[in-house]
């Protein structure tokens, strides 16, 4: 690591020190100092780092019932699937529209419509058709999903460039092979350009899932919503923090698998 | 006299394109016959729809007049399978090595896996493109990469090869080398080619006949027959008086059309 390098990671650190040590310093001043339950910065609203950290740990331990843990992994299985059948049908659709214009200009205006309807809107049909559980937060995410990713491939099948396939004809391929050889790794570069975004809101899907899915549901959706029930905002707390070390490494592991495969790409040429 | 096999024969060619409302002619009744083995080349300013006509000989754009015999067969919808096509333009899959780039004829025609790899490796020692199999596309330099593009098509032996202005986008070091390279790899197989190029000197270099196209609508202005000796070396030809001598005299035909529009 360069000397640049480290100087980035101090300055980050320093940061998260300096916001940690004001949040926990500011939430204890009283307003008037002998009167309990008065501060400047209420602690109730926002809680504060000793107090999340000491949830956390009791959410973590096996003296509840549903852990935090047993929460983080129903919400990232749910994440993960409707993001896999987000990205499978999404691609294949979106390769079968762009290649075949009638299809497309037939599909056109119900697809205009049915994605400029606000997903959010569909939770409480898609709860009451799938029901609570882990299906309706997968399908929740799927109609998100689908269309981020249907209309990058869609854009990408479209704008393969005429004279690769035309080479590819020169040297006897097929409609096959230069579907496979052409169009599917021309239009992936364009793909997974859209994965990223798709699995923040792939997350934020399965998250409003949880919001009226109930306990059946599982998830730190639940927990947020329970807590917002019991007034407690540590517990919030500790779910929002989860969902942002989930974020993260989901979307590294997304740069990394993206790295990999669009590795003939000039920007991953760096070895 | 039983003269040489006619490979490629082009009569009354014309196309039209439409622009808005109007018909645009961009080539104009051309008609001329490439024989067997032999190297054409197409020159003419640019816009006089060389590269049009190319086009048309591989299927790509459809004439608006006129016919094109491919081996006796009218041009229709597809390429005939014994030609191949090098484009101006990079068209070497970004996404395959080089050698997976050259091995693409090979992988659509099914040749299985041992031969696909000694043919590959062949034309890799032939391009001198050693040492760069596994190197992707971005990090080569124009002049590999058209080589790369250059071995793609030759790897499925074409017997007719139409190059439309393949170093076009070249330096003139590089492409020098590439027509000493093109040569050398014509020599051996004496493929039958139209090169299509507004650089005279490469046209000379290269060819056995230039075709002259007059400015847009193209139309033949005349067909000169180049007398240089094979096999020719590309460094020392230009500095021959014979060479001189067939430069000087097409570009008195050509620098009339030139002229108007350079002016």
């Amino acid at each position: 690591m360069t000397r640049d390098h480290w100087e980035v990671l101090c300055w980050r650190l320093a940061i998260l020190v300096a916001v940690l040590g004001a949040w926990e310093y500011l939430t204890g001043i009283k307003a008037i100092s002998k009167t309990p339950g008065l501060y400047w910065i209420d602690p109730f609203f926002i809680s504060r780092p000793s107090a999340i950290a000491r949830r956390f740990l009791y959410l973590a331990s096996a003296e509840v019932r549903l852990t935090i843990w047993a929460m983080a992994l129903s919400t990232v299985q749910s994440t993960v699937w409707g993001f896999l059948v987000g990205i499978s049908t999404g691609f294949v659709a979106g390769l079968v529209l762009g290649r075949n214009d009638r299809l497309a200009r037939i599909f056109e205006p119900y697809i205009i419509a049915f994605n400029s309807l606000p997903r959010i809107a569909l939770v409480p049909l898609i709860t009451m058709i799938f029901g609570f559980g882990l299906l309706a937060k997968i399908v929740l995410a799927w109609t998100i999903v689908f269309f981020i990713v249907f209309f990058n491939t869609f854009q990408g099948a479209r704008s393969v460039d005429a004279d690769l396939i035309h080479s590819a004809r020169f040297l006897g391929a097929s409609e096959g092979q230069i579907m496979r050889t052409v169009v599917i790794p021309s239009a992936l570069a364009w793909t997974f350009a859209s994965l990223t975004p798709s699995i923040s809101f792939a997350l934020i899907g399965v998250v409003v899932g949880e919001f009226i899915g109930g306990e059946s549901g599982g998830g730190l959706g639940y927990l947020i919503i329970q807590s917002l029930g019991t007034l407690n905002a540590a517990d919030m707390m500790v779910a929002l923090l989860v969902l942002g070390v989930i974020g993260i490494v989901m979307a590294l592991g997304i740069k990394q698998v993206e790295s990999r495969l669009l590795r003939w790409r000039p920007e991953y040429q760096k070895r | 006299m039983a003269g040489p096999r006619v490979r490629i024969a082009i009569r009354d060619l014309s196309k039209t394109f439409a622009q808005g409302s109007r018909e645009v002619a961009a080539v104009d009744r051309v008609s001329f016959d490439v024989c067997d083995k032999e190297f054409v080349a197409v020159v003419g300013p640019s816009g006089c729809g060389k590269s049009t006509i190319l086009n048309m000989i591989g299927a790509l754009v459809a004439p608006s007049g006129g016919q094109i015999l491919v081996d006796g067969q009218p041009v229709a919808g597809r390429p005939a399978p014994q030609v191949g096509y090098v484009f101006q333009k990079d068209t070497v899959f970004p996404w395959r090595t080089v050698e997976r780039n050259i091995a693409l004829g090979l992988e659509y025609r099914g040749i299985p896996p041992a031969e696909r790899e000694r043919r590959v490796r062949e034309a890799i020692t032939l391009a001198g493109l050693q040492g760069f199999e596994d190197a992707f596309p971005a990090t080569l330099s124009g002049g590999m990469r058209q080589r790369v593009a250059l071995m793609r098509s030759l790897i499925v032996d074409p017997e007719i090869l139409l190059m439309d202005e393949p170093f076009g986008a070249l330096d003139t070091h590089t492409k020098l080398t590439l027509h000493a390279e093109l040569l050398g790899l014509w020599e051996a197989k004496h493929q039958t080619v139209v090169f299509v190029t507004h650089d005279l000197s490469e046209a000379i270099t290269l060819a056995d006949r230039v075709v002259v196209l007059t400015r847009r609508p193209g139309k033949v202005k005349l067909i000169y027959e180049v007398r240089l000796r094979r096999p020719r070396d590309v460094i020392t030809l230009r500095e021959t008086g014979e060479y001189l001598r067939e430069y000087g005299e097409i570009w008195h035909a050509l620098g009339e059309e030139f002229a108007e529009r350079t002016a």
